[in-house]
């Protein structure tokens, strides 16, 4: 019985949070601590596999290492720059054209929770709460384990609730926003 | 002074005059006269109104043009060099020694040097660029300006123009200034269509007359000898026939031209104006659509040999067609290049060198609508009801859509080469069969290639929209999804009976689902096991348990928008649909249960640029992340242990891969849906009657499917599973050939390392649905558990955390 395709090896960390574009690694510099990161990919994941660099991880020294807490750990040059004129646009008031390259930025990186997460905060500032509500599900849908975003994301869920007029969703969201903030805890220095 | 003295005399005398018969006939000849002058002055006046009313009223009505989606380029992007260069020349791009030119590149130094072009784009303007691009093994490797104007951290190449919306029978045109188009285009026009147009009146008597001796002496009107004014005025306001009032018209119409504007206005109507081609029922207007419909560059950057060929063509469009009369057309373009030469702007080496070249227009397929006519085809449906027909086909509407032409040159590669070799494989007549293909991007819903048919560049019937076809086994994932949202009663390992099995139906008639084995796999079959291998009888039972009218429900949530038929064979995909919905439906899994409609189309601008519409990203949650999660999972064992295992002949086996084949009675559809990271990819391989086309899912569909994905470097599905879901890592033993119901004859093997087992698999479980007593390292025959499963602690192992289930796992459904 061959082993199954989706069930990566013990070795193997788990979901990258934001899918970054493969070439990540030689693009970006990487924080100290994912320096030494094994330059080979493990072999069953070989080729152009696009969560090399969250691969580069080690999943063996305990504690758990922190996932990724800003978008610029897992962002490509590219995406962080488009990100970087989605912010300008968005404080200027300019939200569909900072939507727009928001999802410029999700063509390039479609699986990267932090572009989905700004994205609904720019619906929710539109007063799309329903849209915000999706991006954000989304976004944790693509995040992985990963606390920092998740948290992020329930805040602004039970701001699209909020705004939607359903309080009670909006204070479930919020305490779901809480929990998360609390596991965040496991990774404090 | 005669006459005076005369005059004198006869008023002196007061007599009566003495006159001549022309004195006497005089008035009357001057009333004539000025008769004839005023209807003339009438008339002119009339031509007046008319010449200046076409000249300065809305002169041209503009199609929409419709452009693919644009590359970006940045460091980091999986485009090779040689990738890029494809793509460059696809889009008219020109290698040159030095990239001081927009739309120029050199590869020769290290990486590759480029000079982007300008473009207005839905969000402005971006201005051209010089850049140097590093590429390592997976791509792009670094992206430098190298013109001072600041780094870049990406950019995006011109889009491709792929087409027009214009009315039927319509001319299509992209208008052009005088000013921006190279000088040689307007010196080349007068050199050798009018050599005295700047000082001529609008027309040249002198040519006339040759003109007339000509037809005289032919009897018939053979030559035009026409001013670029005269031309100009046949094209604009005067149909083709050559009549002689047709001609004095003509001329009185370019006289008034003449004098009402500039030569440079007139110059510059001209160059939009004239006819210079067709394409299909499109009539190409004007040297800037010219310059992209047979170079696929912008009129800025045409080199003298291309000048010279579109000037050459003027005289006539069809007999000097390059693509269909080269030597021809190559002939008269030698011709042109000696007048520019004799004219003194071009110098004798530029002369040699663009003797030398050869004609340099793009292939057949690469020009306007007939290269993308199913994804045009699709755009217009997208654009239908949004907009006015004339506020397509006038206003020069600018569309941006969501084609990645890589991607659509591949699919359409694809499916030209695998339907051949299929034919030729397999002893079927050749050109019998037919196919269609969508390629999206799974998130954002982006439609990146649509194919209908396997001649490319043929408008005819889109398959990929219009063939409703059934979708035979195609529709299986969406059984498993159904029943795997109910888990209190299904799981991964939930045991099938794969024996045989009928229904009574309500129409008194029996429905008995066969397997394609002709055999039963025994009534113990896991229920991964039953998509992987596609079996009928299993999966039948499976979705009568979960029932018909919630796989419907489903449908719907996954965005299909059809009626299908509430009947158990909906199961086996007794349902008709076209590629497009089956791609529909399958992008709703792959993204994890987020509908997002397919869209062809991203932004809509007026002609100057100002955005009008703008299609952003939309999404609904309509499938649980947990049960979309487990299909996929299934979904990946058919690729890898299935009847999609075929695609890891082509396909690096390093990437994970979902999909599913599909196959209908008498083998008359053959089908594959997949998806990798992302894309996803549907074909479709079947016969336009209908008849059978004697090929299965893996045999006509999967082959062309997987080298579509190899060919645009799909990415592999990154293991995400989400907060619902449980794994468990379990020992998948069954086999259908093996004794004692597929577990073998000694399953107790399987238990002898307790809890090591390293060839176990993570079957993914709804968290709270786990089945009591299953434990780590156990089979995925529950039966076999079962037996094994007395004490738990007897086997050194602590039951995992359970939860207390309802559905009792033993239990066999039927």
């Amino acid at each position: 019985m061959a082993g199954c395709a989706s069930a990566p090896p013990d070795t193997m960390p788990r979901t990258p949070p934001g899918q970054p574009s493969p070439q990540q690694g030689q693009t970006q510099p990487l924080p100290p601590s994912q320096r030494q990161a094994p330059p080979q990919v493990p072999a069953d994941r070989g080729g152009p596999s696009p969560s090399r660099q969250n691969q580069s991880r080690q999943p063996d020294t305990p504690p758990k290492e922190a996932p990724p807490q800003h978008a610029e750990a897992v962002s490509s040059p590219a995406v962080m720059s488009l990100m970087g004129r989605a912010d300008t646009l968005a404080g200027s008031g300019h939200m569909d054209d900072a939507a727009a390259t928001l999802e410029r930025a999700l063509d390039l990186e479609p699986r990267n929770a932090f572009i989905y997460q700004r994205l609904a905060a720019v619906r929710l500032a539109q007063g799309q709460a329903g849209q915000a509500e999706q991006l954000a599900q989304k976004s944790n849908s693509v995040a992985g384990d990963n606390p920092f975003v998740e948290a992020d994301n329930w805040k602004l869920i039970a701001e699209a609730r909020k705004t939607a007029g359903d309080a009670k969703g909006a204070s479930a969201a919020s305490s779901k926003a809480v929990n998360y903030e609390r596991s965040t805890a496991q990774y404090s220095q | 002074m005669a006459r005076q003295s005369n005059k004198k005399t006869a008023a002196a005398s007061g007599g009566r005059p003495r006159r001549s018969l022309t004195r006497r006939l005089l008035p009357y000849l001057l009333l004539i006269a000025t008769a004839g002058a005023a209807v003339l002055a009438l008339y002119m006046a009339h031509l007046d109104h008319e010449v200046r009313a076409k000249f300065e009223g809305t002169r041209w009505k503009l199609p929409a043009k419709v452009y693919a989606s644009p590359l970006e380029l940045y460091a980091g992007q999986d485009v090779s060099e040689k990738e890029l260069i494809t793509r460059l020349q696809r889009q008219g791009y020109r290698r040159a020694a030095s990239v001081d030119d927009a739309g120029t590149y050199n590869e020769s130094g290290a990486g590759l040097a480029l000079h982007t072009r300008d473009f207005q784009f839905w969000n402005g303007a971006q201005p051209d660029r010089k850049l140097r691009l590093g590429f390592d093994a997976n791509g792009v490797s670094s992206l430098k300006a190298t013109d001072g104007e600041g780094d870049l951290a990406l950019i995006r190449l011109d889009p491709q123009l792929i087409g027009s919306i214009y009315p039927n029978k319509g001319t299509d045109r992209i208008l052009v200034k005088l000013g921006e188009v190279p000088p040689m285009l307007p010196a080349g026009l007068i050199t050798v269509e009018d050599r005295h147009f700047m000082s001529n009146w609008g027309i040249s008597p002198r040519g006339i007359l040759r003109a007339a001796i000509a037809d005289i002496k032919a009897g018939a009107i053979v030559q035009g000898g026409s001013t670029l004014t005269q031309q100009l005025v046949k094209n604009f306001y005067l149909d083709n026939q050559q009549t002689l009032s047709r001609k004095g018209k003509e001329a009185l119409m370019a006289i008034l031209l003449d004098a009402h504007y500039s030569k440079e206005e007139i110059l510059e109507a001209y160059l939009n104006e004239v006819y210079l081609g067709q394409d299909g029922s499109r009539a190409i207007h004007g040297f800037g659509l010219a310059s992209y419909f047979y170079f696929q560059k912008p009129v800025q950057e045409l080199q003298p040999s291309e000048i010279a060929l579109l000037v050459a063509m003027v005289k006539g469009p069809s007999y000097y067609d390059p693509r269909r009369h080269p030597d021809r057309a190559r002939t008269r373009r030698d011709l042109v290049l000696n007048m520019f030469h004799e004219a003194g702007f071009l110098k004798d080496d530029a002369w040699q060198a663009a003797k030398a070249s050869d004609l340099g227009v793009t292939g057949t397929a690469a020009r306007g609508n007939t290269q993308y006519p199913a994804f045009i085809d699709l755009v217009k449906r997208q654009l239908k009801g949004q907009y006015k027909d004339e506020d397509l086909t006038e206003e020069g509407l600018r569309v941006f859509t969501t084609l990645d032409p890589t991607v659509q040159a591949a699919a359409e590669g694809r499916i030209a080469d695998g339907l051949s070799r299929v034919e030729k494989q397999r002893g079927i007549k050749a050109d019998t069969l037919e196919s269609a293909a969508v390629v999206t991007s799974i998130e954002g819903g982006n439609v990146l290639a649509l194919v209908g048919g396997r001649e490319q560049g043929y408008a005819g019937f889109n398959r990929a929209l219009e063939a409703k076809r059934q979708i035979g086994s195609l529709m299986k994932p969406v059984d498993y999804l159904t029943a795997m949202m109910q888990p209190a009663k299904f799981n991964p390992i939930t045991p099938l009976d794969d024996s045989p099995l009928s229904v009574k139906l309500a129409t008194g008639k029996t429905w008995q689902p066969g397997n394609y084995s002709n055999r039963s796999h025994g009534d113990n079959v896991p229920a991964y096991y039953g998509l992987e291998h596609s079996l009928n009888i299993a999966s039948s039972r499976l979705s009568l348990a979960a029932g018909i009218p919630n796989i419907i429900d489903t449908l719907g949530k996954l965005g299909y928008e059809g009626d299908a038929p509430a009947v158990p064979s909906l199961a086996l995909g007794s349902v008709s649909m076209s590629p497009l919905e089956v791609a529909q439906i399958y992008n709703t899994i792959a993204t994890g249960g987020y509908y997002t409609p397919l869209r062809a189309i991203k932004d809509v601008t007026t002609r100057e640029g100002e955005p009008l519409n703008r299609y952003p990203l939309k999404l609904t949650q309509t499938v649980d992340a947990g049960p979309a999660y487990i299909t996929t999972w299934m979904m990946e064992r058919v690729a890898r242990h299935g009847t999609g295992a075929g695609m890891y002949s082509t396909i690096d086996r390093s990437k994970t891969m979902a999909g599913k084949t599909g196959t209908t009675n008498n083998l008359r559809d053959a089908w594959f849906a997949g998806f990798g990271g992302n894309r996803l990819g549907v074909v479709w391989v079947g016969r336009d009657d209908n008849k059978p086309a004697k090929l299965t899912g893996a045999t006509g569909a999967l082959p062309i499917w997987s080298h579509i994905m190899a060919d645009i470097n799909t990415r592999g599905i990154v293991d995400t599973p989400p907060d619902s879901i449980a794994q468990v890592p379990l020992q998948l033993i069954f086999d259908p050939n093996a004794a004692n119901q597929g577990a073998g004859n000694n399953p107790n093997q399987w238990f002898a390392n307790g809890q090591s087992c390293s060839n176990a698999v993570k079957v993914p479980f709804i968290k709270g649905f786990v089945p009591q007593g299953l434990l780590n390292c156990d089979t995925d025959i529950m039966r076999v558990n079962a037996q094994q499963n007395q004490p738990a602690d007897n086997r050194g192992r602590a039951p995992r955390d359970q939860d207390n289930d309802q559905g009792s796992w033993f239990e066999r459904i039927f």
